[in-house]
């Protein structure tokens, strides 16, 4: 497991986010976009029937219990490139709340404003991003408020335009770039003025707290979950 | 200031005098008419309404609302429909709305394509005569949209920044199957529990003259009034739109029985605890005044 480097553990602490490039790589980077593209194809139609009843955003899709489609989006979840971090900033005791494997459509505006996930009171909750294609800057990039995660920050309030967020910074990136961040800091996805629709995962963890998520949850895939560290993370009972 | 209920419908039996389309939620002799609507305005001390044209889109269905408009010009103003598929719906709006109280009109359908992901040109969706009139002569859009096609509307909004636009209804985009009529008749329609229209509708708060209807949760609500399940996205759309975009309405006829026009009179208060008087009063009527172009009430 590669545990961060003491100057990422700073910028963690003090600016709420880290940066893995190349954080997949090769033939699996390759690999994952092909699955992606396919499963995405396949689950288009049902998500715009599913939009026309009213029952999904209209402005993006996510690929339903991803998981259970192909084994390459369970290796996300404990991939080395970021695992150590994950662990390490939970005190070895994380939690896999859920994927989502996102495709969002390129429009005028960006599908959701500013907007931290949770509260201070919530157990520390992390988010990691990785881009599955090219996301230059102005198609979707990701953008996060440095140390808004901290509790005496702010107050914040969601601007009109996305630029005008005060002290944003934005993350345009390679397809395998993967960004990890505290979700209790202010972010968002940033307008996508380009034709091409962004495609990313969205990895969502939690430092864990008794019964948060049950061992069923994720039961589907217990087969794939063969190590003591990978049950504990997907909450399987042992 | 004046209070304004932004968007009423009133109608009367069909005759030969005011023809009208015969539905579920309009059968043929029920009639609430101009005058229980200002009645009840009275009682509650609300000085004018939008109404807002029901039974039919052809120039003769909209009899009874020109004479209503005619009949009360200080009280209400109007907003008409446009056939499907009219192959001329510049001449149908400006035929309806010249010099006649009507200032503009409301839309179910924006006629795009239905994959969000195709490539979109607006000049071939249906709606962009009624967009580009709507331009030209100042009409106000009312929409209601389908949720299908709530990923279309930015791109009509910034083909005509100018034309002003009013989301109904809180902004909710009904889906397919499922609007119905409730043991009242009122009209109901199922939403998830999750706001979809913060992905859509809610996103554009970015555009000025894009404003929203505080309105119909009745329909959206399973609860009783004042239906404090919805206070969030009043809340969420009170911090998108701010106070000055924001238009109450109580959507007279289907509220009367329950849960009363007077409690609706109050409603806005209710989910929204924290506003001022002032920012109350905009409204409950301010907004709509500035942004319709209500003329003053005659003494």
């Amino acid at each position: 497991m590669i545990r961060p480097t003491p100057t990422q553990k700073t910028q963690w602490e003090q600016e709420g986010y880290l940066v893995f490039e190349n954080a997949i790589q090769g033939d699996q980077l390759k690999r994952l976009q092909s699955v992606f593209d396919y499963w995405a194809a396949e689950c288009k139609e049902e998500w715009l029937d599913r939009v026309e009843a009213g029952e999904a955003a209209a402005t993006f899709y996510d690929i339903p219990s991803p998981l259970e489609k192909d084994p390459i989006f369970i290796d996300l979840i404990d991939h080395p490139s970021y695992y150590g971090a994950l662990m390490e900033f939970t005190d070895d005791d994380l939690i896999l709340l859920g994927p989502q494997v996102r495709t969002v459509a390129p429009w005028p505006v960006s599908y959701t404003g500013w907007h931290p996930d949770v509260g201070q009171s919530n157990p520390l909750h992390i988010k990691v991003q990785i881009y599955v294609n090219d996301v230059p800057a102005g198609s979707g990039e990701f953008g996060f408020v440095p140390r808004s995660h901290k509790p005496n920050s702010g107050p914040y309030k969601r601007p009109l335009l996305q630029e005008s967020m005060p002290g944003h910074k934005t993350f345009p990136g390679k397809a395998g770039t993967a960004i990890m961040f505290n979700s209790c800091g202010w972010h968002t996805s940033m307008d996508n003025a380009s034709d091409v629709p962004r495609k990313s995962i969205i990895l969502i963890y939690e430092k864990r707290t008794p019964g948060r998520i049950g061992p069923e949850q994720f039961a589907a895939i217990s087969e794939y979950c063969t190590t003591p560290e990978r049950r504990k993370l997907f909450s399987l009972a042992d | 200031m004046p209070s304004i209920d932004a968007h009423v419908h009133v109608f009367t039996k069909v005759s030969p005098e005011f023809p009208r389309e015969v539905t579920s939620i309009c059968p043929a002799e029920r009639e609430e008419p101009a005058e229980k609507l200002l009645g009840v305005m009275e009682k509650h001390q609300i000085d004018q309404a939008v109404l807002v044209q029901i039974g039919g889109a052809s120039i003769e269905h909209h009899s009874y609302l020109l004479h209503c408009l005619k009949s009360y010009p200080d009280r209400f103003l109007g907003i008409g429909l446009v056939p499907h598929d009219h192959p001329q719906p510049a001449e149908h709006m400006a035929e309806l709305a010249d010099g006649t109280g009507i200032i503009g009109f409301r839309l179910f359908e924006l006629g795009g394509p239905r994959d969000i992901f195709a490539t979109k040109d607006v000049q071939e969706f249906k709606t962009y005569p009624i967009w580009k009139c709507a331009a030209e002569k100042d009409y106000v859009l009312w929409l209601y949209p389908r949720s299908i096609d709530a990923h279309l509307l930015p791109y009509l909004v910034q083909a005509f920044p100018q034309v002003r636009v009013v989301l109904n209804h809180l902004g909710m985009t009904p889906g397919k199957g499922k609007f119905t009529l409730d043991e009242l008749g009122r009209p109901q329609i199922q939403v998830s529990g999750y706001n979809l229209n913060m992905h859509t509708t809610y996103r554009m708060a970015r555009f000025e003259n894009v404003t929203v209807h505080l309105s119909g949760q009745y329909a959206f609500s399973r609860e009783a009034y004042p239906y404090q399940n919805l206070a969030g996205w009043h809340g969420n759309l009170l911090n998108d739109f701010g106070i000055k975009r924001l238009m109450w309405a109580t959507d007279f006829p289907w509220i009367l029985e329950e849960p009363g026009y007077g409690e609706l009179t109050t409603i806005i208060e209710k989910l929204l605890p924290n506003l001022s008087e002032s920012e109350l009063a905009d409204i409950m009527g301010g907004n709509a005044k500035r942004f319709l172009r209500f003329p003053n009430r005659n003494a």
